[in-house]
């Protein structure tokens, strides 16, 4: 069954700020809610510090999408390290579009310490839509380190 | 156009505002090449063709010249654009150059995809129409189609990529030393074909709120891959979510390093108690 096979090529990372995100990840699990197996979850100090090229690189080494998590805008850690980083990383999602590769394949989400339903919620809704995205084929394929 | 160029440029090395005038000099054996002309007498072979982007070439001489050395740019319209960038990032100190600008015909504009052909301090030439790069039939293919075409088409282009990194070299704006592109944790070093994605998409992410579509990258590369148009939409969006174009404004910085009480987006949603938390300033 093609559709089985390609849920467990999905490949999920997960960039939390340590503020926020990463203790609404933590209390997911903590909470047993029901997650899906795909994804990582890389503790970061703000989603500010999310380098685009990052999210790039990543994507080339056969990652089908990632989750970029910080702070509700205004409530940031560090006051306003989230605006430049969804700004940012808007930006970047045109120009994965443009390519082809595909904007969607980058979650931009902002919540609490205490939304780990939330974050339950938006992983497994981002699993679903990669899921059903097509594999990324030759072009991404082709990029991967030589053989 | 090219004599009131040159009388302008006379005026400034008399007058002592510059000393000296970077531009092309028709040479020996008619070779074009860029100069800095530090005599009025010198100037006659002072010429504007072809396009050669001089925005670079400008730092690396002030940078080499003692503090109070003071040049004179002749400049296109992205001349002038690269020079602002570079100034905002202090490459260029603002006080030691001067801008002499001029117009490009609609010929070049055409060829050289320019929504805007003239740069905003003008001494010579009169304004033409620029054309819109999105609606051009050069780049079009490009941006149409689902997510699976363009991949496929770009996939076509950037599989031609030799690696010379002209296209960084090229740039008026790329000077990061050290450069990413050269980094074993980036970009594969020493092996061809390159890694398109990370190489390709680096790069352009990189420029993408300083790009002034000069389309010397384009220019440069000697696989004819179509560079400027993985620009265009990124200039496009942020002129569109936040009337921002690279190298307009010399006081305005990029939109995308500021928040959003600094640089609205119509639609983006603030709660009402984020003006408590902005730092005062």
């Amino acid at each position: 069954m093609s559709a089985t096979k390609n849920v467990h090529d999905v490949r999920i990372i997960v960039f939390a700020c340590r503020w926020c995100g990463l203790i609404g990840a933590d209390g997911a699990g903590r909470e047993r809610t029901a997650l899906p197996a795909s994804f990582r979850v890389i503790p970061v100090e703000c989603a500010g510090f999310v380098e685009p090229d990052l999210i790039i690189r990543a994507l080339a080494d056969g990652v089908t999408g990632i989750a970029v998590l910080g702070c509700h805008l205004g409530g940031c850690r560090f006051s306003d390290g989230n605006h430049p980083a969804l700004k940012r990383l808007e930006l970047l999602r045109t120009l994965l579009d443009t390519t082809g590769i595909g904007g969607r394949r980058l979650l931009i989400g902002f919540g609490t310490a205490h939304e780990s339903h939330q974050f339950a919620e938006m992983i497994r809704e981002f699993h679903r839509e990669l899921s059903e995205l097509p594999s990324p084929g030759t072009w991404l394929a082709g990029t991967m380190k030589r053989q | 156009m090219l004599d009131e160029l040159k009388k302008k440029a006379r005026e400034i090395l008399k007058a002592g505002d510059a000393q000296g005038v970077l531009g092309l000099k028709r040479g020996l054996f008619d070779v074009i090449h860029p100069h800095v002309f530090t005599a009025a007498e010198e100037l006659d072979s002072l010429v504007t063709e072809p396009k050669w982007p001089l925005a670079k070439t400008a730092r690396a001489i002030l940078r080499d010249r003692p503090g109070d050395f003071r040049l004179a740019v002749a400049a296109r319209g992205c001349d002038e654009r690269a020079v602002v960038e570079l100034i905002k990032r202090n490459q260029i100190d603002r006080e030691r150059i001067l801008i002499l600008g001029y117009t490009c015909g609609s010929e070049q504009a055409k060829a050289c995809l320019c929504s805007r052909p003239w740069p905003e301090k003008r001494v010579a030439g009169d304004i033409v129409e620029g054309i819109d790069p999105l609606a051009d039939d050069r780049v079009r293919p490009y941006l149409e189609g689902d997510d699976r075409a363009r991949m496929e088409r770009w996939a076509e282009q950037l599989r031609r990529c030799i690696k010379c990194y002209g296209c960084r070299n090229a740039c008026p704006i790329c000077i990061c030393v050290p450069c990413k592109l050269e980094d074993d944790l980036w970009v594969e070093r020493g092996a061809v074909p390159v890694e398109m994605v990370p190489f390709h998409l680096i790069r352009a992410f990189h420029l993408s709120d300083t790009c002034v579509a000069c389309g010397a990258c384009q220019e440069a590369c000697p696989a004819g891959i179509p560079l400027m148009t993985l620009q265009l939409s990124m200039r496009e969006a942020l002129r569109k979510e936040y009337n921002y174009e690279a190298g307009l404004e010399p006081e305005r910085t990029s939109p995308i390093l500021s928040d959003f009480n600094r640089e609205p987006r119509p639609g983006q949603a603030l709660p009402d108690w984020i003006h408590t938390m902005d730092r005062k300033t």
